[in-house]
């Protein structure tokens, strides 16, 4: 049984295509934050690497939600394609090698949201990643009652 | 050397790449408040979620009749099966009922979505997809019981607690509204009500000690009109069924999930409201526990409770009471029926909500009894910490939220009957936001299980009864004036049976198992009859032993 110091160790062991398993295990990527504008809406960048079958981050963290601009890189030398969560309908883009392009997404928020390259296996060989909205909802939308514990 | 690279444009909707073309003609501009009052009489259409508001679920269609079903034939299938990783990713299910409007059926699924449909064809026009975060707390999984339409706009409720107001012939979003707090565990499931030029909505989320709501929205802008708790605070009327030192009333529960009823006439909306919290431990919360698993009957206009009527009161068996509430007439008497959890028919004097008389509607009860009059005896309950207690029916019911119907030409109820025991042993968990607020762990009876559509007249009498093979019914009735009764089983039947005999007549195998409401319609002068099927939602609690049944997500839509 392995404690958790040993973590970073392990995830060495499985981050790459083709090692301790076939693809790469889902949830062990990087993770990082949106920046946010002056006017609330949100951006950042997701990107294929060569060769990993990931997406970086593997998380990606909104301060809260709304409008988020994201520009998507695809750095593989191979085909994928993005279909990412947004009010109205999912949002799709086609990313031929070596190819950039953007999407706007409305998300509500909080909660955790998860996209993928619908493509052959794309999603089960690693391409499925999170968008995590923080925050809470609006003041007029909580119960009317003192503050509660939390876990 | 840098490449430049290939540029991918900018993401569009997904549902660009398909022959959907994203119009449906303007069907619900002339949906109002008027004709919805006489929403039975136009009997071409279903616009509100139980056909009519007083919740007879009962269709004057007769061209498919107790001597032709045995010819209906599949007319269309439409599908739509989850993809992506999304809440609920095993057992999300199929529970909507189909409206129809002049030939355009408005469906939702789980996760957000919304379908418009050419009701003939089964042609797709148009979709909306809400966002669902996979993460939100949903205690009975990735559902959604319906739609609203007036005009010109479709209205829904979201997984995440969202109200979204949609123009009928795109989609598109016209405005949206956040109606809860997912953070405090509550989520919405319920298939809003319109009346008058606002809509009625209730929450959910009594499995994790949220305080329950019913709100009202106007139809345009979807301003919060009122709203109303189902909880007291300390002070106000009801208060006193709490303890007055204590927390209990702010984790109180008595969510209002299913869609409730409405007399015009009386200007009162009935809605049924769920367990308190925690479910199983009453000795955090002594007291009668108003109003939790009651009908409260509320002024439309103000949200104000004028009267009450409690099926459960501290509840210690997670006997919700958010069924619906059907309107009925005897004797020049307005009344209300209702089919309770707890295993007992209760009808009330809907003026005021004086009992007329209580019921059993299934055979195996052993947790209390109620006596013809209303009185209260509870016998066993998880009392002691860590003592297994085992009760008849479990914490799904005697009947779940699934819908029973009246046909008054008949005066008989078609009630989907549940009969299934499980095992309760009491542990006392600390509340904390977000997290289950049960009080016990909850072991349903994996075998030992029946069920069946019943037959019963309005004081209770039964009549008929149709018996599932070892399983309980988990799917609404739907009564039409073909004197036929349709009702869909888990093992993936659906049934005509005969209004006055309960004889079946007719059986379709639909793949998958049943857990919606049907509805019916004509375009063109031909009659239909729409089943949603596609089991899943909270298997554990209501047939475990069909838990593994196999998922599916159809619409199957038969005709002549």
């Amino acid at each position: 049984m392995t404690i958790a110091q040993e973590r970073e160790d392990l995830l060495s062991e499985l981050g790459g295509q083709n090692k301790a398993t076939i693809g790469a295990v889902l949830g062990t990527g990087s993770i990082a934050k949106a920046t946010e504008r002056a006017d609330g809406t949100m951006e950042a960048t997701i990107r294929i690497p060569e060769d990993a079958m990931v997406w970086e981050p593997g998380v990606l963290i909104m301060p809260h939600g709304g409008i988020l601009e994201l520009t998507i890189i695809n750095d593989d030398k191979n085909t994928h394609a993005c279909l990412l969560p947004s009010n109205g309908d999912k949002q799709f883009i086609g990313l031929l090698n070596h190819s950039k392009g953007s999407a706007t997404l409305e998300l509500d928020g909080p909660g955790c949201y998860w996209y993928g390259s619908p493509a052959g296996n794309d999603e089960g060989r690693g391409l499925t990643a999170a968008i995590v909205v923080a925050g809470e909802v609006p003041p007029e939308a909580k119960l009317d009652r003192p503050a509660q514990p939390r876990p | 050397m840098t490449i430049e690279y290939v540029d991918a444009g900018k993401a569009f909707n997904h549902g660009n790449l398909s022959k959907l073309p994203h119009s449906a003609p303007d069907v619900t501009r002339g949906i109002n408040y008027e004709r919805i009052l006489q929403a039975r009489s136009e009997s071409q259409n279903w616009i509100t979620y139980y056909g009519d508001y007083d919740g007879k679920r009962h269709s004057l269609l007769d061209q498919v009749n107790a001597g032709n079903a045995k010819d209906l034939k599949v007319a269309w299938i439409f599908q739509a099966s989850a993809t992506g990783m999304i809440a609920s990713t095993s057992t999300y299910a199929f529970e909507a009922c189909p409206l129809v409007v002049d030939g355009i059926m408005f469906v939702t699924g789980w996760d957000g979505w919304l379908w418009a449909l050419d009701a003939k064809t089964g042609e797709q026009l148009w979709r909306y997809k809400h966002a669902v975060p996979i993460d939100v707390t949903l205690c009975c999984a990735n559902v959604n019981r319906g739609c609203a339409v007036a005009n010109g706009k479709v209205y829904m409720v979201t997984q995440n607690a969202q109200l979204v107001a949609l123009d009928a012939t795109n989609g598109q979003k016209v405005w949206q509204k956040t109606i809860g707090d997912v953070r405090a565990g509550e989520s919405a499931s319920i298939a809003p009500l319109v009346i008058k030029d606002f809509l009625i909505t209730g929450s959910a989320g009594g499995e994790y000690g949220v305080r329950g709501h019913i709100d009202a929205w106007d139809l345009e802008t979807g301003e919060q009109r009122w709203r109303t708790y189902t909880v007291p605070k300390p002070g106000e009327p009801g208060s006193e069924t709490w303890p007055d030192d204590g927390e209990a009333w702010q984790r109180g529960g008595g969510n209002h999930w299913v869609t409730g009823t409405y007399d015009p006439e009386l200007n009162l909306y009935y809605a049924g409201t769920g367990n308190p919290a925690p479910d199983f431990d009453g000795e955090v919360r002594p007291g009668d526990n108003l109003y939790t698993d009651s009908v409260v009957a509320l002024d439309v206009d103000s949200g104000e409770i004028k009267w009450h009527y409690q099926f459960t009161p501290h509840d210690l068996w997670d006997y919700d009471s958010t069924m619906e509430m059907t309107l009925f007439e005897r004797d020049g008497k307005k009344l209300l029926a209702h089919f309770d959890k707890n295993g007992y028919m209760f009808v009330l004097d809907r003026t005021n909500g004086e009992l007329q008389h209580v019921t059993p509607f299934v055979d195996r009860i052993d947790w209390g009894v109620i006596t013809r009059d209303g009185k209260f005896m509870p016998r066993k309950y998880p009392d002691k910490e860590g003592e297994p207690c085992h009760f008849f029916p479990g914490p799904a019911g005697a009947k779940e939220w699934t819908h029973a119907s009246y046909n008054p030409d008949h005066d008989l109820f078609y009630v989907p009957v549940a009969d299934v025991g499980a095992t309760a042993t009491r542990r006392r968990r600390e509340f904390k936001e977000g997290m289950p607020y049960w009080g016990a762990a909850v072991e349903v009876d994996i075998d030992n299980m029946a069920g069946s559509v019943s037959a019963f007249d309005s004081h209770g009498e039964e009549k008929w009864r149709y018996r599932l093979d070892n399983m309980p019914m988990a799917a609404s009735t739907m009564s039409t004036a073909g004197n036929v009764v349709f009702a869909g089983t888990p093992a993936g039947e659906f049934l005509a049976l005969h209004a006055e005999t309960g004889e079946k007549l007719w059986s379709f195998q639909c793949g998958s198992g049943h857990h919606s409401s049907p509805s019916t319609y004509t375009v063109d002068g031909k009659q239909y009859i729409a089943v949603p099927v596609g089991w899943g939602g909270w298997l554990e609690g209501i047939v475990p032993g069909l838990s593994g049944q196999g998922h599916g997500a159809a619409l199957i839509v038969f005709s002549l």
